[in-house]
């Protein structure tokens, strides 16, 4: 099965990294959509099926810990899992993030294998609520 | 100075944090830039033309870092990045993978150094290299197969406005 990311993250070359990174991960990718902050990955998830969103947190406009709470406020978009991509790996950030929702948090620097394994168990999460 | 906020000498005198220093960057630069960062003498002849990038940070802590990339391991470094080739790399390119290869190498070595921390880091920006007084800097520099990298951070002696 392809998963549709969204990737959402302020700075276009994190971007082309991530998804250069999901390519040479080996995690199978259908269509796979970008957003540069809070408000745009709002608008991506209302007219498109995501099946993982991985956010960065500081972004200019709506930022990632706001996109995590109105995900979580969001009766659909709530089942849809949030992973945390970012260079801050201090432990009040992490424990921060997941409680505002992410299911999940990679810090950086992060390799394709590591990256394919935290999407395979966000998504293996989803998928045992699911059913 | 509140009780958390070290003294800006600890940094360059902790051994600790100099090996944390070389370990962080060679994560970084294997995992995310594709090559290999080996800690060497300092030779800085090369740094007044180099592409630098300056990250500042607060919180627990207070300071800022600067990392400085030779000029001819600019293109492969970031072409490499973005899995292009150097030629179709453009400026801003460049620019911005420095800007995030700065952004990469702050958070994780702040994170090692002090993961019990609560740290912002503010928006990279490209920077001209500057010589800051050892006293106070953690200062290391690095080959790369495509050229040289070096970084510097030191810590505020007090929070920025008091």
């Amino acid at each position: 099965m392809a998963y549709a990311v969204l990737i959402v993250d302020d700075s276009p070359v994190m971007r082309s990294f991530i998804r250069r990174v999901l390519g040479l991960s080996g995690f199978e990718v259908g269509e796979c959509m970008e957003a540069g902050n809070g408000e745009e990955a709002l608008r991506q998830l209302s007219a498109h099926r995501v099946d993982v969103i991985l956010t960065d947190i500081n972004m200019p406009g709506m930022n990632g810990e706001e996109l995590l709470r109105r995900l979580c406020a969001d009766g659909v978009l709530k089942t849809t899992p949030a992973v945390v991509i970012s260079t801050d790996a201090t432990n009040e950030r992490i424990v921060r993030m997941i409680q505002l929702g992410a299911q999940g948090y990679m810090s950086k620097p992060f390799t394709p294998e590591t990256l394919r394994e935290e999407l395979e168990r966000v998504l293996g999460e989803r998928d045992a609520t699911r059913s | 100075m509140p009780p958390d906020l070290e003294r800006p000498s600890a940094l360059n005198r902790d051994p600790a944090a100099a090996e944390t220093a070389a370990r962080v960057a060679a994560e970084v630069m294997e995992t995310m830039f594709f090559t290999e960062a080996v800690a060497a003498d300092c030779d800085h002849d090369w740094l007044e033309p180099a592409c630098a990038a300056r990250v500042r940070f607060e919180g627990s802590h207070w300071g800022e870092m600067l990392l400085a990339l030779s000029a001819e391991a600019a293109d492969p470094i970031a072409a490499s990045f973005l899995g292009l080739d150097p030629e179709e790399l453009t400026d801003a390119q460049r620019g911005q993978v420095i800007q995030e290869l700065s952004n990469i190498l702050c958070g994780a070595l702040l994170s090692q150094l002090w993961p019990e921390s609560t740290l912002a880091l503010s928006s990279p920006e490209l920077a001209t290299w500057e010589e800051w007084p050892d006293e106070g800097t953690l200062h290391r520099c690095y080959t790369l197969p495509e050229g040289r990298l070096a970084m510097s951070i030191r810590l505020a002696a007090e929070r920025p406005g008091q």
